[in-house]
């Protein structure tokens, strides 16, 4: 087919007719008699848990499966009318660009015009023609000031705009996303989201975005495909999917969603402006009453970087952190910058403290520092009981092939038990769940820290959430409390409002390497616009983040509702279990 | 971090000159360091290297670049001074030496040792400022029309080289935040993990280069060659300090003898050459416009400098 009728939408942008595919040696068939057809211009979510089979239909629409991965396909793939399963992903790409979740291996270029011109050059664009759709698809994404930026200088959430851009600068009529915000702080991942929707309505661009965090993007798409292990389980509007959601896999329902169906409300919300009308509508609206349920939980006051002691925020006797007026300078573009700046901050034990922020705020070089792996310009870090620190990266724990190898003898035993592993010692780590994996990736920097049963030191987990689904990070939550029931305290970075909401008592905002924020979570994730959960932008009530207490201040209105207490947060932990 | 040899993208006449260019320059600096034996004239090259580097603002390449060749070239005159006997002035008798015999160190042979490493830091400090300045992006297109193959082998390794480093600097902490119970980590097991999550990594790379359509054949007549004002400059300068060094050459401006006793030639054709050499350093240098000067002038209220004024900028 031309260019010119590709351009034209004569085909669908993608149809996908009776697929099944399985990866080689698979004993399973990754997808699974799969049909699905979308329209030019479409913008479709693509949900479903972990391993459900959503990278794969990605990777099978842009020609990656069966070309590049191998394996056994039957059925047929068409993407604006190109025969995707005869063609290669090279003949594809002037008809799908595709995004996938890891940004650091998707550019292969050293400058970003030079990335955003190499499908161009390759194709056999004119430098005019070439200079002209750079230039185009980055004031599209508001990147003209990466251009002449060397690629490895870029933030995550840089990186992955350019991605983006590289995808999208061929002008494709059908781009595919896998998990595109998974690295991205709130602010950036909706950001992108929004991105994508103006890209499909000025442009005329279909979309198909797989994403765990549906709260996100939900209310952008024109239709939901759910799948389950391998198959389409739900294909329609975001509204019915909900309805789907709640009664065949409640996981995948939003957060917002869950708040109404808890609390007896219908229809299901589509987003939180759906939500925030349909409250007005009943008289449940943040202007009808609905008092403040929170209770007066204080923010503690955040001393100037430099000014106070850290003895004003917690007793020295409780904390098994605490950083003084730490400064840490990191180099970046040849010049020394300072990353934090005169932080004060301690740590208690048995607290669950969720370290947030936007990237680049310096969550990680806090944490980095902590565990002794960065110096301090200036200030002191004192951990008195050990730090275990889990970075972004659990597979990098993970060296040899037999589990016991990893963790020999009872010291090794007991920090398995202490993660729920006992029963995987002799299998190879290759083996494991990715749940598992960063488990096993925990208990490497757990082992021989116990005293006895009790766990004296702090944990740290550095976004140990990416690319989870509710159901594992719902493990991760019980995972958490049983280590603050062994006696730890617990830090975690992320950019995961909702699961901070979930796991922690007590959330620190970042700003620019300076505490900015830092009190009860239920606070904090309920004073803002980004940093607030779902359920607290609907509602709009100090002190409420999550569904059940949104429910609760539904149903109770007007009679006090009790705090975002540690007894509440370790029942879900442990109901999640 | 990054590697101080990356490329760095600036606006500067070196980084913005097309590839060939810039290696008819660096390249002709090169060929006087392998043609040459002079000290003068290598030490000219050396300035003119680290003229170039610091012009193009490739300070940080410069400086490793500089304690990198030094080093080497310590233990290429420690080992030279070893093995080599030759020369008339003994500074010092170490006796018999396993394998070596009589290890005799003279000062000719210490000091054929210092040229040799003169010349092996001098084209470290090129290939740095290479390195550091020039797109490999760029000279990876302009080769691929030429041999397409080796081209995405080059753009492979290119892009996988600083991923390995990210992966490699992340393998070194996990390896440092294992707890004590653990069993520890050895170099071999990092090294075997290390390659192990390469391979993954040049799966995943090479699957972008598909999906840009890197196996396409792209119509030659339709590419185009990315001029710069400055490349007349480089190749200019690199043609005529190539020119100098073969005339230079074959008028006796290479008088350098390190054994039996060492001489070192100092005439005309050795200081001209030497001279050209050094000045050929300044070719990066960027002109800057007038025309932007003055407006900051009246804004200011202040009369420039005449120096200024007249343009010795």
């Amino acid at each position: 087919m031309s260019e010119l009728a590709i351009r034209r939408g004569a085909a669908p942008a993608l149809a996908v007719e009776r697929l099944t595919y399985g990866y080689p040696q698979a004993a399973v068939p990754a997808l699974n008699d799969v049909s699905l057809t979308l329209a030019p211009g479409e913008f479709a979510l693509l949900a479903g848990r972990s391993a459900s089979g959503k990278s794969t239909l990605l990777k099978a629409a842009c020609g990656l499966v069966p070309h590049f991965h191998g394996g056994e396909v039957e059925g047929a793939v068409a993407v604006a009318g190109l025969a995707a399963l005869l063609v290669g992903p090279g003949e594809l790409a002037a008809a799908v660009g595709y995004v996938a979740q890891d940004p650091e291996t998707q550019v292969v270029s050293t400058t970003v015009a030079a990335e955003l011109e190499l499908p161009l050059e390759l194709r056999g664009d004119g430098p005019a023609d070439r200079a002209r759709a750079v230039e185009e698809v980055a004031l599209a994404l508001a990147i003209p000031h990466l251009l002449g930026r060397a690629v490895d200088t870029l933030s995550g959430g840089e990186l992955q705009r350019v991605a983006l851009a590289a995808a999208l600068v061929t002008r494709p009529r059908l781009v595919l996303l896998d998990e595109p915000t998974s690295q991205l702080d709130p602010v950036a991942g909706d950001e992108l989201i929004w991105l994508l929707r103006r890209l499909n309505e000025e442009w005329g661009v279909a979309v198909l975005l797989a994403e765990h965090r549906l709260e996100r993007c939900l209310a952008a798409a024109d239709r939901v495909v759910a799948m389950a292990a391998g198959r389409i389980g739900f294909d329609g509007s975001p509204a019915e999917f909900l309805g789907w959601a709640q009664a065949a896999d409640p996981a995948l329902e939003t957060p917002a969603a869950r708040l109404f169906s808890l609390a007896g409300l219908e229809p299901l919300p589509v987003g939180v402006r759906a939500a925030r009308r349909a409250l007005d509508a009943a008289g449940l609206g943040a202007a009808s009453g609905v008092e403040d349920v929170g209770g007066a939980v204080p923010i503690t006051p955040v001393p100037h970087p430099g000014k106070a002691a850290a003895a004003e925020i917690h007793p020295p006797a409780e904390n098994i952190f605490s950083a003084r007026g730490l400064w840490v300078e990191l180099e970046r573009d040849e010049e020394m910058v300072d990353v934090l700046r005169g932080i004060d901050l301690a740590v208690a034990r048995g607290e669950r403290v969720a370290l947030m922020g936007r990237n680049g705020a310096g969550k990680s070089t806090l944490l980095r520092a902590a565990a002794g792996l960065l110096d301090p310009a200036a200030g002191k870090v004192e951990t008195a009981a050990g730090i275990a620190l889990l970075t972004q990266s659990p597979g990098d724990y993970l060296v040899r092939e037999r589990v016991a190898d990893e963790l020999p003898g009872p010291t090794g035993a007991a920090a398995l038990a202490a993660v729920g592993l006992e029963h995987a010692a002799d299998a190879d780590p290759r083996d494991l769940s990715g749940g598992e994996r960063q488990r096993l990736a925990l208990a490497i920097a757990l082992a021989g820290r116990f005293d006895g049963e009790r766990l004296p030191g702090l944990v740290a987990l550095d976004e140990p959430t990416r690319g989870m689904d509710r159901g594992r990070k719902d493990d991760l939550v019980g995972l958490i409390c049983r280590l603050v029931g062994g006696g730890a305290g617990v830090l975690v970075a992320t950019h995961d409002v909702e699961f901070a909401a979930a796991f922690a008592s007590r959330v620190v905002l970042l700003g620019d390497g300076v505490v900015i924020a830092d009190g009860p979570a239920a606070e904090v994730l309920s004073g803002g616009w980004y940093f607030a959960t779902e359920v607290a932008r609907v509602l709009d009530l100090p002190g409420v983040v999550t569904p059940e207490q949104g429910a609760a201040a539904l149903l109770d209105r007007g009679r006090p509702f009790p705090p975002h207490t540690e007894e509440r947060t370790t029942t879900r932990g442990e109901a999640g279990r | 971090m990054r590697s101080p040899f990356a490329y760095t993208p600036r606006n500067r006449p070196l980084q913005a000159a097309s590839p060939g260019a810039a290696v008819a320059y660096l390249g002709a600096l090169l060929v006087v360091v392998f043609l040459y034996s002079s000290p003068l004239v290598l030490l000219a090259a050396g300035v003119a290297a680290v003229l170039a580097g610091l012009l193009a603002g490739a300070r940080r390449a410069v400086r490793v670049s500089l304690r990198m060749g030094l080093g080497l070239a310590l233990l290429i005159v420690v080992v030279n001074a070893l093995v080599v006997n030759r020369g008339e002035t003994v500074l010092a008798r170490l006796g018999e030496w396993p394998l070596l015999g009589q290890v005799d160190v003279t000062l000719e042979s210490v000091v054929a040792g210092a040229v040799i490493g003169l010349r092996a830091l001098v084209a470290l400090v090129a290939f740095a400022v290479y390195s550091a300045c020039v797109d490999p992006d760029r000279v990876l297109r302009a080769l691929r029309p030429l041999a397409g193959r080796s081209a995405l082998t080059a753009t492979l390794v290119s892009r996988l080289v600083p991923v390995a480093a990210a992966d490699a600097a992340r393998l070194h902490d996990a390896a440092a935040l294992r707890g004590p119970g653990a069993a520890a980590v050895g170099k071999a097991a990092l090294a075997r993990r290390l390659l192990a999550g390469s391979l993954d990594r040049s799966v995943d790379v090479a699957a972008t280069l598909e999906l840009r359509g890197y196996s396409l054949e792209a119509p030659r007549a339709r590419q185009q060659r990315r001029r710069s004002r400055y490349d007349r400059r480089f190749y200019l300068v690199g043609a005529a300090v190539l020119l100098a060094a073969i005339v230079g050459k074959v008028a006796g401006a290479d008088e350098f003898q390190s054994y039996p006793t060492i001489e070192v030639g100092l005439a005309a054709p050795t200081l001209a050459v030497a001279a050209l050499v050094a000045a050929s350093g300044l070719a990066p240098l960027r002109r800057r416009s007038r025309h932007r000067a003055r407006p900051a002038a009246k804004r200011s209220g202040q009369r420039r400098a005449p120096a200024l004024e007249a343009g010795g900028v």
